[in-house]
């Protein structure tokens, strides 16, 4: 018998041996489908969070889109009200210049253009319309044309000149960008102190040079505007933070569409910042020709050596049509014969019509006087009563 | 929208005049009339460089002799007080020298005249 008892122990111990590799075979076996289960949920997962995010993004950037066509369209009325009203305030201007209305005439055209401004820099963000295209203007113009578009513009003041044009197509662009950079230069900096513009002549172009006498930016600041300013930045309005801070932004989108340079990394002299805008010269030409009349002085020598009298009206006109007035130089010598009238402004004419006059004309003359303080002696009172003084002049004209 | 360039033929000036005039005032009407006269002071080699256009333009417009104020606004395209203000703020820089128009004949007093006729009368009438 006692042979038998280790079988039955080893019967139940493989008995148990293999219950138990099944067992372990059978939780292989599951733990494997759940960890297949597990990695399968896991993929679907993250593919529903990427579609989430996509489709997230897709939404963002559709209302981004509809964001902008609706400001676009809005700006554009309103950028065309305010190129509206600024002709209405010049024909104005032009039409009460002689009246006291014409300051505040000033005024509204400030204001105006200050509003026309804003409108244009949301559009720009907003890739939309920039304003008309204007014709080719120097630089100094288009730098006071910045100027003219921001509040403070009576604390800007240009410093230096240079004989360049800017083409029609960067006029407009360049005028923003700039207002935009002096908006800020006024804006940080003391309500008294001056922001100065320098306009520099350099190799690869010019440079508009803005100093303020700010307090100057951190580098936090510095940062987002240099973001900003280069390529990496945000598209559109959103981003721009609460109040909205447009003028980097609008100053980036400029510079790359129409291929110029703004950088604000320095520091000016006078603590503050320093902003520079380099014109490279695909942007340049050379100054164009001014639209006022030149000086009028060849144009005297011309007609004096005509002589005549006044022949000048319509010989010469100004570029705009008004005809020149020829100016007679020494305007207290008024020739006082009126029928010789010789060339007044010609200097060898006077003493001729002087020797003509000396011969019997000048004896009449004499003689009239003597008449007269000869009839002024006379003690008959009657006959002179009715002559005063300047009767007696203008008699001895008379007898000549 | 295609509308708008039809319906603005013309561009509004670049350079607006309130910055020609740097935001200054209008003179008073004593010191610059209509016929006041204006001319250049003859030293041209004191002309400083840092005149705008403008200014110069109304320089050397003046330095060929006398003009009357009006005369100069109609040879330049600016509104006539933009120009005052120009010519008031060269005068004040001593470049323009300004000479106010002949003053007409005061009339004399009515009751010294009237006077003078009585005792005229009274000694010959």
């Amino acid at each position: 018998m006692t042979h038998y008892i280790p079988d039955p122990v080893a019967g139940i111990l493989l008995v148990a041996v293999i219950a138990a590799i099944a067992l372990v075979v059978r939780q292989r076996r599951a733990a494997r489908a759940l960890r297949q289960e597990i990695d399968g949920l896991r993929s679907h997962y993250s593919e529903l969070e990427n579609q989430y995010a996509q489709s997230v993004q897709t939404a963002q950037e559709r209302a981004d889109d509809a964001t902008k066509t609706v400001l676009k369209s809005a700006m554009r009325t309103l950028q065309g009200l305010a190129a509206e009203q600024q002709l209405i305030v010049s024909r104005l201007q032009t039409k009460y210049g002689e009246s006291v209305i014409l300051q505040d005439l000033l005024e509204i055209d400030h204001t105006n253009s200050q509003f026309g401004r804003r409108a244009q820099s949301i559009a720009v963000l907003c890739d939309g319309w920039l304003g008309r295209q204007r014709d080719v203007a120097s630089v100094y113009d288009v730098v006071r044309s910045a100027q003219g578009r921001i509040r403070h513009y009576r604390r800007v003041e240009i410093l230096s000149q240079v004989d360049f044009g800017i083409t029609s197509r960067a006029v407009e662009p360049v005028a923003l960008a700039l207002a935009e950079l002096l908006d800020n230069a006024t804006s940080y900096s003391s309500p008294d102190t001056v922001v100065e513009i320098n306009i520099r002549t350099v190799p690869k172009g010019i440079c508009i040079v803005v100093d303020d006498a700010g307090v100057g930016m951190n580098d936090e600041e510095r940062a987002r505007a240099e973001k900003l300013l280069s390529t990496e930045r945000v598209s559109g309005v959103a981003g721009l933070g609460n109040p909205p801070q447009f003028g980097f932004a609008v100053i980036g989108v400029l510079a790359e569409r129409f291929g110029f340079e703004v950088s604000v990394d320095s520091t000016s002299p006078y603590g503050g910042v320093r902003a520079v805008l380099l014109l490279p010269h695909d942007l340049l030409t050379s100054a164009p020709e001014q639209r006022e009349p030149a000086p009028v002085l060849p144009t005297v020598a011309t007609t004096a050596s005509l002589g005549g009298p006044e022949p000048a009206l319509g010989g010469t006109t100004t570029a705009d049509g008004l005809p020149k007035r020829r100016r007679k130089r020494p305007m207290a010598v008024v020739p006082s014969t009126p029928s010789a009238a010789p060339a007044p402004s010609l200097p060898p004419a006077a003493p001729a019509g002087a020797s003509r006059r000396s011969g019997a004309e000048s004896a009449a003359i004499m003689g009239a006087f003597q008449r007269g303080t000869q009839s002024g002696r006379a003690t008959q009172a009657d006959t002179d009563m009715t002559s005063s003084t300047r009767g007696a002049s203008s008699e001895g004209h008379e007898i000549s | 929208m295609t509308g708008y360039d039809e319906l603005e033929p013309q561009t509004p000036e670049l350079v607006r005049p309130y910055v020609i005039t740097k935001g200054r005032g209008l003179p008073d009407e004593d010191q610059l009339s209509l016929i006041t006269l204006v001319t250049a002071v003859a030293d041209h080699r004191q002309r400083p460089t840092r005149l705008s256009p403008e200014e110069q333009n109304l320089l050397d417009l003046c330095s060929a002799g006398y003009l009357s104020v009006a005369e100069i606004a109609g040879h330049t395209q600016l509104p006539l007080g933009v120009v005052k203000i120009l010519l008031a703020a060269l005068t004040e820089g001593g470049y323009l020298i300004t000479r106010p128009p002949v003053q007409r004949a005061p009339l004399a007093d009515r009751d010294i005249l009237e006077e003078v006729l009585n005792g005229l009368r009274a000694k010959f009438g």
